[in-house]
């Protein structure tokens, strides 16, 4: 009795706010009338009665409104109450029921943990490369102009004076290794030159001291320098006093006049300080002004203009400004001006990548969910009792519905809470593993928006596992509750939902493995690229020119032979030489190209000539290199001298594309913008320069002794092949160069080795991802196959046994449970295979030497995945086969 | 003699009214009305206006609660219970009452 009033109400439907009026009306009237009546028969007139009646109530309206109002309120709150009060009874049910079976309750909230983990994971990097955004005031408004190119400061002056729609505009680049000495010991460091309203484009405040201001990119006030937070702290101690010091920058003393803010890494986190560029339009100065000094341009947006307008404008002022340049642009020059939001010019191409990556973790929790729907199917047979008594007892189907989503919900806030864990461990190895110059690293974190995503993550995966193993098990089943022990019409529809989820588990596995395939066979592709040298056992430094005044060509010529001769000494060194730029030459080594004139194919006015790679090297740079001579000669004692007729050697490819039908030797080309021809002396075999997966760049090398019209590089790098270990070579560089010049800093030793495998890093990431998640959504679905056929086999144990006592064989057992698992199997595969084929369209950018389509790939992954499905059957099918008939038939 | 309807102001006092009439067993509205106007000997003439919203009062308190159900004159009417709380209300009312009332009397005796 109490029982029942207990559930009674604990099921009531509460009565909807509306009702309460009615009642209320219905009451009063009952009221009124009956009292009408009970006057009628003591000898009133009707009419009498009324008014009696309504006399004796008082004010019905007033009643009526009053009675409502605390009626509502009642109900409201007894809704609540109802509400909170099957909740927490909810809650405390799931709880038992999950700690009643710990090892589900194990091994499902882990499998969800590493599912939800891991997109936490990723999430955290796409959050912050991708849909944060960026870290500067009013970033909606900031614009990249010419996004692809880069502009004169010439024509940056013109377009910065005549705009009318951005405001401010500044210029930068992207960001140059130099030296700085006058603090400490001389480091090698990387600085972006800007334009004065640089910060304040960006709207960025100095953390000390200031930014610069308008008209500080003017020669003569251009000797300030702002440092990023991190080489203040690390150089200078922190110290607020700094402001109004000096250092020397490549041997030109500057002002500390600020310091930037902590998180303030633009354009790049390699930048550790700005200095103005110098906007000097002065004759002497004019090469550089017109021709060859570039800045990458950003402003913001005024109010109310758009994106389109700015663009429009742009190519009008760019187009304008090729009349004022001292020479004859050719016609090609100006065209293809875009504007871009900043964010776009900032993030780059890494978003495809990214959504690749998502899109597969996204699979990887898909499975993961698959696998806890079929455990949590599997524990409904076990329950399907003790659910049909709660529906004996009343229950509705939505109570039950909700009452087993219940369970989901903590399961999967468990799985989330774990997957937290996962995700920071998960954080940790990516930051490990990404490939350097990936945009907005440093933001990446677990913070509240991570937080957030794994909650409702969980929250969402918990729906989508719990929603179908709810409403299969809510059904009610007659012979449960007649206290039949199996129902056999459940269990068959159950089991069908269990296939179908298997088959689409090893659909989703097919699309993953092959995705990896591709993205492993085209990194192994790579690693097959022939080069063009051979880095093994070639170790690198980069060595700038001292402190002395960039254009004495003749002192760092000398210095460069001093550190050659030192280098030779080195014990080990089987051959040396020095390089402008080594192929794969990573960040802060600018790889510089010229317009050529060509003397056996002159350009016509206005037409554009081709661009030519220029490598400064020493005598001994293709032998130390492994670069093979293919004709002619190579450099040697003739190329020392200035007086001597300029010459360069050519790789091959530029001798083809350059001279198709005549032999390169002997020939002669110059840059557009100086005299004397060029003699080509040497053709030598063509090299890899910037990416595995680059076509070769046209390009010369000009020999450091005798460089014509070039200017000498900044910065020279030190090659040596080693004759045995590499280790010790590489401790004794800093040594042979402090002996020479100890002001020079030397930044890095690396071998030539990981300068290719890292240009290789962002195809590595990927693959390593996507093979990682491979491997997961592997597992992942053995172990569906297994529980769904293991689970099979267990309910059928009793058909098994009556076959077996029929006159089947164990063979004949072990290949029924194994057809069975193979037909699974090979609809998913037939349907993955299919799904692959869809989307692996999407991997093409990713690829190189593998179509999408790759034959090798799409059979041997279907063959790996059928393996290890039908591996997962043979575990329970021998179980089967084992079984004894007799036991088997006692069993039930 | 002081009017009936200056009592009903008592604050609580039809409350504890209507409690004592439903300690009987289960009464709609117009019964308690009655069984008031009659126990009372017609003296305590309460409006039905406030008896009814003292009952939904007391329902909203938790110490009364209602189903619909059948009259003696076979129409739909609404039914009062007193609930455990309800019951447990009414004894403490009660004793309050009765000393109250008691003190009243022995300060009447003594003054006249």
């Amino acid at each position: 009795m109490r029982l029942g009033s207990g559930i009674r109400k604990l099921l009531r439907q509460p009565a909807a706010v509306r009702d309460v009026a009615r009642e209320v009306d219905e009451e009063l009237r009952f009221h009124v009338e009956t009292r009408i009546e009970t006057l009628m028969t003591r000898g009133m007139t009707r009419q009498a009665a009324e008014a009696k009646a309504r006399a004796e109530f008082g004010d019905l309206r007033a009643a009526h409104d009053e009675i409502t109002a605390i009626d509502r309120g009642r109900v409201e709150r007894e809704r609540v109450a109802d509400w909170w009060e099957a909740l927490t009874q909810d809650v405390r049910f799931a709880t038992r029921a999950l700690l009643g079976r710990p090892s589900f309750l194990i091994i499902a909230s882990m499998t969800l943990a590493l599912g939800i983990g891991a997109n936490a994971a990723i999430f955290s990097v796409v959050d912050a490369a991708l849909l944060k955004s960026l870290p500067y005031a009013d970033p909606d408004r900031l614009v990249s102009v010419w996004p692809d190119a880069a502009m004169m400061p010439g024509v940056f002056v013109e377009v910065r004076d005549a705009n009318r729609t951005l405001e401010p505009i500044a210029g930068y680049s992207g960001g140059t290794a130099v030296s700085m000495t006058g603090t400490s010991e001389p480091a090698r460091l990387v600085m972006s030159e800007v334009t004065s309203r640089f910060f304040d484009v960006l709207g960025v405040r100095a953390d000390v001291g200031r930014t610069f201001v308008d008209g500080e990119d003017l020669p003569g006030r251009d000797r300030i320098v702002v440092l990023g937070h991190a080489l203040w702290e690390q150089r200078f101690g922190g110290d607020r006093s700094v402001i109004g010091r000096s250092v020397i920058v490549d041997g030109i003393s500057r002002t500390i006049v600020g310091v930037a803010p902590a998180a303030f890494h633009f354009p790049s986190p390699a930048v550790d300080f700005w200095v103005p560029i110098s906007l000097d339009a002065s004759r002497a100065n004019i090469g550089r002004y017109w021709g060859t000094s570039h800045l990458n341009v950003i402003g913001r947006l005024r109010r109310g203009v758009s994106v389109a307008q700015t663009q429009h404008e742009m190519a009008m002022l760019i187009d304008r400004a090729r009349s004022s340049f001292p020479w004859r642009m050719p016609d090609a020059w100006g065209t293809g001006v875009t504007v871009v939001p900043l964010e776009r010019k900032v993030v780059g191409d890494i978003a495809p990548m990214l959504m690749v990556l998502f899109g597969a973790v996204a699979v990887v929790l898909l499975i993961a969910c698959v696998n806890v729907a079929n455990l949590l199917l599997g524990r409904a047979a076990a329950r399907e009792r003790e659910i049909a008594i709660r529906a004996s007892l009343g229950a509705g189907r939505g109570r039950i519905v909700r009452q087993l989503l219940t369970e989901s919900v903590m399961l999967g806030l468990v799985g989330g809470a774990l997957g937290l864990a996962v995700a920071v461990a998960g954080v940790r190895a990516l930051l490990l593993l990404v490939p350097a110059g990936m945009p907005r690293i440093a933001e990446v974190a677990i913070d509240l928006r991570v937080l957030a995503f794994t909650m409702g993550t969980a929250l969402a995966t918990s729906l989508v596992f719990g929603l179908a193993p709810a409403l299969r098990a809510s059904r009610p089943t007659l012979q449960a509750v007649l206290g039949a022990t199996r129902s056999v019409a459940g269990t068959l529809t159950r089991r069908r939902l269990s296939e179908a989820l298997v088959v689409g588990e090893i659909a989703l596995g097919v699309i993953l493995v092959a995705g990896a395939g591709l993205l492993i066979k085209s990194f192994w592709r790579l690693h097959q690229v022939d080069l063009g040298f051979r880095p093994e056992q070639v170790v690198a430094a980069d060595i700038p020119i001292p402190a002395f005044p960039r254009d004495s060509a003749a002192r760092a010529r000398l210095f460069y032979a001093a550190v050659l001769e030192r280098a030779r000494a080195i014990p080990g060194a089987k051959s040396v030489a020095v390089a402008s730029v080594l192929p794969f030459g990573g960040v802060g080594s600018m790889q510089s190209s010229f317009a050529a004139d060509i003397e056996a194919n002159p350009v016509a006015p206005g037409g554009l000539g081709p661009m030519l790679v220029q490598t400064v090297v020493s005598d001994d740079y293709f032998r130390t290199m492994g670069i093979p001579l293919k004709r002619g000669r190579g450099f040697g004692a003739t190329d020392r001298d200035t007086t001597s007729a300029a010459v360069a050697v050519v790789d091959e490819l530029t001798a083809k594309r350059l001279w198709p039908n005549a032999s390169a030797l002997g020939q002669r080309f110059k840059p557009v913008w100086v005299r004397p021809w060029v003699t080509v002396v040497g053709v030598v075999g063509t090299v890899k320069r910037d990416s595995l997966n680059s076509a070769g760049e046209v390009s010369v090398y000009l020999p450091m002794g005798n460089l014509a019209g070039f200017w000498f590089p900044t910065q020279m790098t030190l090659v040596i092949r080693a004759d045995g270990d590499v280790g010790t070579i590489a401790s004794r560089i800093r040594e042979s160069v402090a002996a020479v010049d100890p002001s020079v800093p030397v930044k890095a030793v690396r071998s030539l080795d990981d300068l290719v495998s890292n240009s290789a890093a962002r195809a590595r990431f990927t693959m390593l991802l996507l093979a990682t998640f491979a491997v997961v959504a592997l597992t992942l679905g053995a172990v569906g196959v297994y529980g769904v056929v293991a689970y099979t086999v267990a309910r059928r144990t009793r058909e098994i046994g009556v076959r077996m006592a029929l006159g089947a064989r164990a063979r004949d057992v072990l290949a029924m449970v194994l057809r069975e698992g193979g037909m699974l199997t090979g609809i998913g595969v037939a349907l993955g295979i299919a799904g692959a084929l869809a989307s692996s369209r999407v991997l093409a950018g990713f690829l190189y030497g593998v179509t999408p389509t790759d034959a090798a790939v799409f059979v041997s992954v279907p063959a790996v995945l059928a393996i290890v499905a039908l591996g997962a059957c043979v575990i329970p099918a021998r179980r089967a086969a084992r079984v004894d008939p007799v036991t088997a038939l006692r069993s039930e | 003699m002081p009017a009936a309807s200056d009592l009903a102001l008592l604050q609580g006092t039809l409350d504890v009214l209507v409690l004592k009439a439903l300690m009987f067993g289960p009464r709609h509205g117009y019964s308690v009305a009655t069984w008031i106007r009659e126990t009372s000997g017609e003296t305590l003439n309460v409006e039905d206006r406030a008896l009814y919203v003292a009952l939904h009062r007391l329902e909203d308190r938790g110490w009364v609660e209602s189903e619909w159900g059948l009259s003696e004159n076979n129409r739909k009417a609404k039914y009062y219970e007193l609930t455990t709380r309800g019951r447990t209300q009414l004894r403490a009312e009660t004793t309050r009452w009765t000393q109250y009332a008691e003190a009243v009397f022995k300060v009447l005796r003594a003054a006249s």
